[in-house]
Formats: structure tokens, C-alpha cells, sequence
């Protein structure tokens, strides 16, 4: 009995050691938790390019694992999707974490080095990133970008005739499918894996459960005797508040490591006792451990941010808003204050789209920004 | 006579006649969960951004979302900010279906809906009641490489109700509205297999056009179109029902003829159920796959709407004629009053359904909740035609009050009674709560299906098989509805064998010898003599000795 702990631990103490050594990610997840450089941003600077194989290109540079890469090449609008993704998981990253210390720096190795730890802010990036891919898939297949989308994997044949005797499932549950495969799921027992891949789910998870259904009634003159009824994705803000709010309410899953054993031991902070007395049977399948929740769990405490670090660039310089966040952010260094003339558009009058009139005013405005 | 087959059937037959019924009934039910796939679906379009070319918007061109004649497009309106384009140049393109889907006959109607995604911003509200103005084209084509040809085109006007559930402050710019959803657009047969739809908002600020409506972020349709699958099931359904309701119904009829008397009003009354039901029935929509004919939708409602006001006459008059008081009926004329509001709240609903699905003939995109006076117009025949419904229940539930009073009273009295007197009342009784309790589980079960299928996310999953509880109930119910009419068609119907007794009651009136001796047979005659006219039986016998 002894043995078999001391084994598993060894085991699994040289594979935390091995990860370690790893370069990169232990995972290669997408999108904001993929390893490649983000250079594919901004969308708008590939040329259009829409004969052949151009798609192949597009995937090529996206640096994807093999299995993704085939997903990736086998429909020319996944290419195009998977940069959608990656542009709107960013893209509202930075937006929700605006006002906080760390801003959400995705260039460079700062991001890197945060997706090979446990952080917080790991498991947002997890999160965010997985859901933004099922956002845009869903999004893709609704806007006709994709060729193969709801009734999916039948020959050519079938396809049509599934469309025709019975429409074909809805564009959500074929974004999940795709997002699942495309992710893959790896039976891993690493821990932070795990957490990493529950992370993920959490993000798919909680675009599940943000959706509406609506229905329409359309019998006889309009009654509802015959009604029908469809499932709706919340806007993606939406999803990247609600994101934020399980951020900020993530669960610790500690690893302490037994002296005796050098175990690897998981526990949630509320249960852990229970978790303990679980801990007494060897596990075959760690997947037990990580509590079955919708929280985002991450392992270690997070760095504080404010100064440069391989984390983050750090506070210094940073814009703030006084009597809001310039204490937090700047991490009690105080403040700049810098008196400007700004011209601002002010008075505007809007049309839908694409244009604005406005009046020009000139005003007074103090600038805050962070002491070195 | 009093002899309809339901009295003069033994129990085991009826029985057995029940059990059969419940069977088909079962199947139907079956027919529509198990085999059919579910009624309509829906499918989400996302409308792409096309850009007109900037100096001279073409109206005429169409501009494909996808595929190999792609037009210009842009992901965001940020671009088009970055660009130079302006709202006149953009057009909104949506594709029905999605690639590599087309569009069958099959489908039978398409409807869409419009919804906007308007994100919030402080300098760019949504103004109350503001209107948006839609600039919109249908073209069709049934191959991949032809031309685009114009179906319709109109400039229609939308009511935006759009609220914001957050606070109005900067922080929440950006989040978007929640938007009702507009009636777009409705097609009464799906003939073609492409459609496309092309979308403006032109602005003009002078006239106020498109000015005040928010932030447009996106436009989002939902088609929703009948299911093949399932419309080939209903159509064998009917096929298969039609001729069964019109044997019943020749069947029946030929009875009726065959007695010596003319037929009373209730017997006329069900033999209108039979027709309307087989109007209903009559599978014409078979050559909505052949020919384009968009007025099918309409026709549908008429049909049903046809036999629904049918219906409630027939529970009315059945009632009526079975008051068992001392009033003279059988004329149609005595029920002007309880079935004046049928007729008058179906026409209302007619009326409606005209301005509604019958402009869309001429203008698919035509919504009559669009406009003000359309909504109130709107509502008011609907509340009208819901008066006329409440009034008409009202009417109903004292006419089954009444009858069930007189059945207590008569009940009371029924010991008192000489033999044949007691025979007619109770089959007249008999008849009666049998219908009456036919008719309650009939409308219980449509009532129970409806709440479930609505309750429900459309389908079970049994195992691997998957219940279509939508279609089950449909076809249940469609099915159920004409097995009510086919039973009561079979079962009201004049019996063989107090035809012959009543054959020769009547020739003991006439005879005028034999009074005595056929009293015991057939009570009409000596009820008519002692307390004058009691229902419609005795007035048959009256009318026969005249």
C-alpha cells in the first residue's frame, strides 16, 4: 500500500518536474491559450483572399496541433472563425479587465508565462478563450461562413435529405461539438491540465447556460396553437461579465505536497476536509478531485501585478481614474496628475451607422497615470 | 323513432366500436411522435455587411452573403467608419438556406424574423417610438449559377421596442439592448430553392428616416419553415382520412334518405360536420408541391376556421335538440341567437386574417402589427371575436345546465312513465351524456396535448428513440378530432332496426286503426296527444300524420 503512494507520487512528481521543463504551455490550447504569438491580430490587415486554398495559409499560421489544424483545413470558413475567436476572446479581455491591474496584456512572453502557471488569471484566459470559440462557431454557422455547420458529418446525399425531412439541430449544439473536438479532451493527471481543461469547459459552460430560447407563435391568424420555438447566444459582453464575476469568486484547488508520500493533494478550500478522506484511497482517475462546479478554479495565489515581472509589464504609467482605481491599480506608489486640453466631439448626431457629427469642444481634463 | 344505432347497440359492440377507435387513435398519436420528425424548424442567418460600391449605390444588383459571386463585405462597422462608408452603401445580405441546403416545395411556408442587435451607447440612444425604416428585396433562383429575379420589394416600417435592462451610464456602453422581435416576413410556399434578401436602412435626415434608432450592430433573421418530414406525414394523414369521413358520410346519408321522413336539424347539423371535416380534409395541398400557390396559408385557415365554427354550432344545436322542454325546434332559425356569435366572431377573425396573410399575398413583408392602426385594428377584431367566443360559452354551459336539469326533473318522473315513454327518455338521455362526456374527454385531452407540447422542449428522448411530442400532438389531435366525427356520424345515425318499427308505427298512425296496439311501440304519436309537442321526435310523428 505504501509502495503504490510512494509510486504514484514519485510518478507524478516527475511528471510536474517534466511539464516544468516544458517550453511553452504544458497544453497547447487555442486562441488566447495557444502558444503562437497573437500576431494574426488585427483582423482587418489579411488580404481577402478567397480562392483555392488560401485558408490553408491561415491555418498554417495559426500555429495549431495537428488534429486542429485538419479541423482547421477541412472547411475554409474555420480559419477565418478561428481568427474571429481569437480577436473577440482578446478584445473583451482587455475590455473587462480595463480598470484592473493586470490589463489583460496579451503580447509577448508576459502571457506565456501566465498560461504556465495556475493563476486566476489563467483560468480566465481558459475560459474566455474556449468561450469565444464557441461564440464565433455559432456566430460562423448562422452567417453562412461555414460549408459544413448544422447537419454536419453525413455524405453529401444524406445531409440533404436530413435537411429536408427534419431541418437540422441548431448551430449552438454544433459550435459545442466542434469546440469539444477541437479542444480535445485529454485525459491528463497533471493537475494544472486538469484545472486547465475544467477552466475550458467552464467557458463553454457558461455559454450554455446564458442562452435563451425564444418562441413564436404563428397558427391560425397568429395563435399559438402551432408554435416554434429556437435558442439564442447572449451577446458576448455579456458572457465576458459574467466571465469576470466567476474571476473574481475563483476557488483555490490546493496542491500542497505531502511529506511523506509527496502526493500531490487537491483540495477546495470549503471541503477540505472531505476531499482529504477521499485522498486515502489511491485514485486511478484523479478526474474526481476537481470539484464538479461552474466555478473557475485556479492553483496559486496571483502575483500583485504592479511591477515588472515576467507576468506582467507592471502599473507604472498606467492610466487611472482617481477617487476609482488609482490606489488599487497603482498599489499605493500614488499618482501622476497631468493637466491637458483635450478636444473631445461632444453635441453628436449619430446616424446608425458609420457616421458621426459632432461639435468639437475643448476642455479641461486631468489625466491621471501611476508613479513609477 | 328514437332509434340512432348508439341505443340500439349492444354493449359489446359498442364496446368494441370504442376500442377500435381508441386504436386509430393511439396510431395517430404514434404516427406523429415516432414517425414524423417535429413541425417546423427554425434557423438562425446572421446578415452579412455588403458594401455598395461608395459613389453610386446600385439598387438593382443583388449581393450574395457567400459563395463564389461573394460580395464586398466588412465584419464591423468600425471598418466602415475607417472607410468612408456610409449607411446608404451598406446592405444587409442574408441567403436562405445556409450553403449547401436548398429549399423544397415541401416546406411550405417560410417565415422570418427580424432582430436587431443594437449595443447601447450615451451619444446614440434609441429614441421612444422610434421607427426603422427598412429598404428590403426578395429575389429567388432554382439553380446556383443563374440570374437573381426580383419576387418582391418594399419599404417597410418597423416599431423598434427595445429596453435596457442595465443603467443608461458609460460604463455600460457597449451592451446591448434587448429588442422584441419583428414580423419580417411571410411567404405562403416555399416554390423556389434559393432565396435572398437584401436589407437597407437607408438615412435621411431631413425627413427624420433611420435617425434616433441606436447603434446597429447586427441584423439576425429566423426562418422558420415547415419540416418536410413532417408535412409528407400529414399529407398521407389526410389522404388517408378524406376517404374514410366521406364513406361515413355517404353512409350516413344514405340512411337518413332512406327513412320515409324528411331529416330533422340535428341530422343536417352532423352531416355539415361530415362536409366541413372532409373540406378540411381534402388533401389539395398536394398541389402546393407542384404549383406555386401562395394562397394555400390563407385557404388553410379558411378550412379550419370553416370547420371550428361548425363545430361549436353543432354542440350548440345538439344541445338544443335535446333541451327536452316544451318549445317547438328543429328550425335553425331558433338558434340565431347562440350561434350568431360563432358566425359573427369567425367572420371577425376572417376579416383579420385577411388583412394579414391575405395582403401578404401581394406583399410578403406586410405585418399588420407593423402600424399603429394596423395593431389596433388588429386587437380590436381579435377582443371582438373573444367576446364572441366568451359569449358563446356562456351560451353553451346554460344549455348543458338546462339539460341536465331537465334530465333530474325527467329522471323523477321516469317511474311514473308507461314502459316506451321510459325507453325514449333514457335513450334520449343516454345519447346525450354519451356525447357529452365523448366530447368533454375529447376537448380535455386537446387541452392536455396543447400544455404539454408547450411545456415541453418539443421532443423525449426514449432510449435511442426520440418523441416528437409537437407532432404527436397535431397528429393526435387532428386525428382525434375526426375520429369524434366519424363516431358520431356512425353512431347518431338512424338504426336499422327501429327503422323498421317506426316504418310500421307510422303506417299504425296513418292506418289510424291501430292507435292502441302501436302505442307500446312507439310513444311519439300518444306524447304528442297528451302534452302537445315535447321534442323533436313526436314533432316527426306529428308531421307524419299530417
Amino acid at each position: 500500500m505504501l509502495d503504490g503512494h510512494l509510486l504514484l507520487g514519485w510518478l507524478s512528481f516527475t511528471v510536474i518536474v517534466y511539464l516544468l521543463n516544458l517550453p511553452g504551455p504544458t497544453i497547447a490550447y487555442f486562441g488566447l491559450t495557444g502558444n503562437e504569438p497573437l500576431s494574426v491580430l488585427p483582423l482587418n490587415s489579411l488580404p481577402e483572399e478567397s480562392i483555392g486554398r488560401a485558408h490553408f495559409k491561415l491555418c498554417d499560421r495559426l500555429k495549431l496541433e495537428k488534429k486542429q489544424r485538419r479541423m482547421c483545413r477541412r472547411d475554409p470558413g474555420v480559419a477565418e472563425t478561428l481568427r474571429e475567436a481569437i480577436t473577440m476572446s482578446a478584445l473583451e479581455c482587455q475590455y473587462q479587465f480595463r480598470f484592473e491591474r493586470w490589463n489583460c496584456t496579451l503580447e509577448g512572453r508576459h502571457r506565456a508565462n501566465i498560461l504556465k502557471r495556475g493563476f486566476k488569471e489563467t483560468a480566465f484566459l481558459y475560459a474566455i478563450s474556449s468561450a469565444g470559440l464557441t461564440h464565433a462557431m455559432a456566430k460562423a454557422c448562422s452567417a453562412g461562413r461555414m460549408e459544413r455547420c448544422t447537419c454536419d458529418e453525413a455524405p453529401d446525399l444524406e445531409n440533404r435529405k436530413a435537411w429536408q425531412w427534419g431541418g437540422c439541430g441548431d448551430n449552438l449544439k454544433y459550435a459545442n461539438k466542434f469546440v469539444k473536438d477541437f479542444l480535445g479532451k485529454r485525459s491528463n493527471k497533471d493537475l494544472r491540465a486538469r484545472v486547465d481543461m475544467h477552466n475550458t469547459n467552464v467557458g463553454m459552460k457558461v455559454i450554455k447556460a446564458g442562452v435563451e430560447t425564444t418562441c413564436k407563435c404563428h397558427g391560425v391568424s397568429g395563435s399559438c396553437t402551432v408554435q416554434t420555438c429556437w435558442r439564442q447566444l447572449q451577446p458576448f459582453h455579456e458572457i465576458g461579465k459574467q466571465l469576470k464575476q466567476r474571476y473574481e469568486t475563483s476557488v483555490k484547488v490546493g496542491s500542497s505536497t505531502n511529506e511523506a508520500t509527496g502526493e500531490g493533494e487537491i483540495s477546495t478550500g470549503r471541503n477540505q476536509q472531505q476531499q482529504q478522506q477521499q485522498q486515502q484511497q489511491p485514485l486511478p482517475g484523479l478526474n474526481d478531485q476537481i470539484p464538479r462546479t461552474m466555478d473557475l478554479l485556479h492553483i496559486e495565489d496571483s502575483p500583485s501585478f504592479c511591477r515588472p515581472t515576467k507576468y506582467s509589464p507592471g502599473t507604472a504609467a498606467r492610466k487611472c481614474y482617481k477617487d476609482k482605481n488609482c490606489d488599487a491599480i497603482c498599489c499605493g506608489r500614488g499618482h501622476n496628475t497631468q493637466s491637458r486640453e483635450v478636444t473631445r466631439p461632444c453635441q453628436c448626431q449619430v446616424r446608425w451607422c458609420c457616421y458621426v457629427e459632432c461639435k468639437q469642444c475643448t476642455q479641461r481634463e486631468e489625466v491621471y497615470t501611476c508613479k513609477g | 323513432m328514437a332509434g340512432a344505432i348508439i341505443e340500439n347497440m349492444s354493449t359489446k359492440k359498442l364496446v368494441i366500436v370504442g376500442v377500435i377507435l381508441l386504436l386509430f387513435q393511439a396510431f395517430a398519436f404514434m404516427v406523429g411522435g415516432l414517425i414524423a420528425p417535429s413541425p417546423t424548424t427554425a434557423v438562425h442567418y446572421l446578415a452579412t455587411k455588403c458594401v455598395d460600391k461608395v459613389k453610386k449605390p446600385q439598387q438593382t444588383k443583388w449581393f450574395m452573403p457567400w459563395g463564389e459571386k461573394k460580395c464586398v463585405n466588412i465584419q464591423s462597422f468600425d471598418e466602415a467608419m475607417a472607410k468612408g462608408i456610409e449607411a446608404n452603401n451598406i446592405v444587409f445580405a442574408v441567403h436562405i438556406p445556409l450553403p449547401n441546403k436548398e429549399m423544397s416545395p415541401w416546406f411550405q411556408f417560410m417565415l422570418v424574423i427580424l432582430q436587431f442587435d443594437i449595443a447601447f451607447k450615451m451619444y446614440n440612444q434609441i429614441a421612444d417610438g422610434a421607427l426603422v425604416h427598412i429598404d428590403v428585396g426578395l429575389a429567388y433562383r432554382d439553380d446556383m449559377n443563374s440570374e437573381w429575379t426580383e419576387m418582391a420589394h418594399s419599404l417597410e416600417q418597423r416599431k423598434l421596442s427595445c429596453n435596457f435592462t442595465a443603467t443608461k451610464t458609460h460604463e455600460n456602453e457597449g451592451r446591448h439592448y434587448e429588442c422584441d422581435l419583428l414580423p419580417f416576413m411571410e411567404v405562403g410556399s416555399v416554390a423556389h430553392k434559393y432565396y435572398l434578401l437584401n436589407i437597407r436602412l437607408p438615412v435621411n435626415e431631413r425627413k427624420k428616416i433611420n435617425v434616433g434608432i441606436g447603434e446597429i450592430k447586427d441584423i439576425r433573421l429566423v426562418g422558420i419553415h415547415q419540416n418536410g418530414g413532417f408535412t409528407k406525414v400529414w399529407f398521407a394523414m389526410k389522404t388517408f382520412l378524406t376517404p374514410s369521413i366521406l364513406i361515413i358520410m355517404i353512409w350516413y346519408w344514405r340512411r337518413i334518405t332512406l327513412m320515409s321522413r324528411p331529416p330533422v336539424l340535428l341530422e343536417k347539423v352532423i352531416l355539415a360536420l361530415g362536409i366541413s371535416m372532409t373540406f378540411i380534409n381534402i388533401p389539395v395541398e398536394w398541389f402546393s408541391v407542384g404549383f406555386n400557390w401562395t394562397w394555400m396559408l390563407l385557404f388553410g385557415d379558411i378550412r379550419q376556421g370553416i370547420f371550428y365554427s361548425m363545430l361549436l354550432s353543432f354542440w350548440i344545436i345538439f344541445c338544443g335538440e335535446h333541451l327536452m322542454d316544451q318549445t317547438e325546434r328543429n328550425r335553425f332559425s331558433i338558434y340565431w341567437k347562440q350561434v350568431g356569435p360563432i358566425v359573427f366572431g369567425s367572420f371577425c377573425l376572417f376579416i383579420f386574417d385577411m388583412c394579414e396573410r391575405g395582403v401578404q399575398l401581394k406583399n410578403p413583408f406586410y405585418s399588420i402589427w407593423a402600424s399603429d392602426i394596423g395593431t389596433e385594428l388588429a386587437m380590436a377584431f381579435i377582443i371582438v371575436a373573444g367576446i364572441c367566443a366568451c359569449l358563446y360559452f356562456l351560451f353553451l354551459c346554460f344549455m348543458v345546465f338546462q339539460v341536465f336539469r331537465n334530465i333530474s326533473g325527467k329522471r323523477m318522473s321516469l317511474p311514473a312513465m308507461s314502459k316506451a315513454r321510459q325507453l325514449h327518455y333514457e335513450g334520449l338521455i343516454f345519447r346525450f351524456k354519451f356525447l357529452m362526456l365523448v366530447t368533454l374527454a375529447c376537448a380535455a385531452l386537446t387541452v392536455i396535448f396543447f400544455i404539454i407540447s408547450q411545456v415541453n422542449e418539443g421532443h423525449w428522448h426514449r432510449g435511442e428513440h426520440m418523441v416528437q411530442v409537437n407532432s404527436a400532438f397535431f397528429t393526435g389531435i387532428y386525428g382525434m378530432w375526426n375520429l369524434y366525427v366519424f363516431a358520431i356520424m356512425f353512431l347518431y345515425a338512424p338504426s336499422h332496426k327501429h327503422y323498421g318499427d317506426e316504418q310500421s308505427s307510422i303506417q299504425c298512425i296513418t292506418g289510424d286503426a291501430g292507435v292502441n296496439s302501436c302505442e307500446d311501440i312507439q310513444p311519439t304519436t300518444t306524447i304528442t296527444h297528451v302534452d302537445g309537442p315535447t321534442e323533436i321526435y313526436k314533432m316527426i310523428g306529428q308531421e307524419a300524420q299530417e
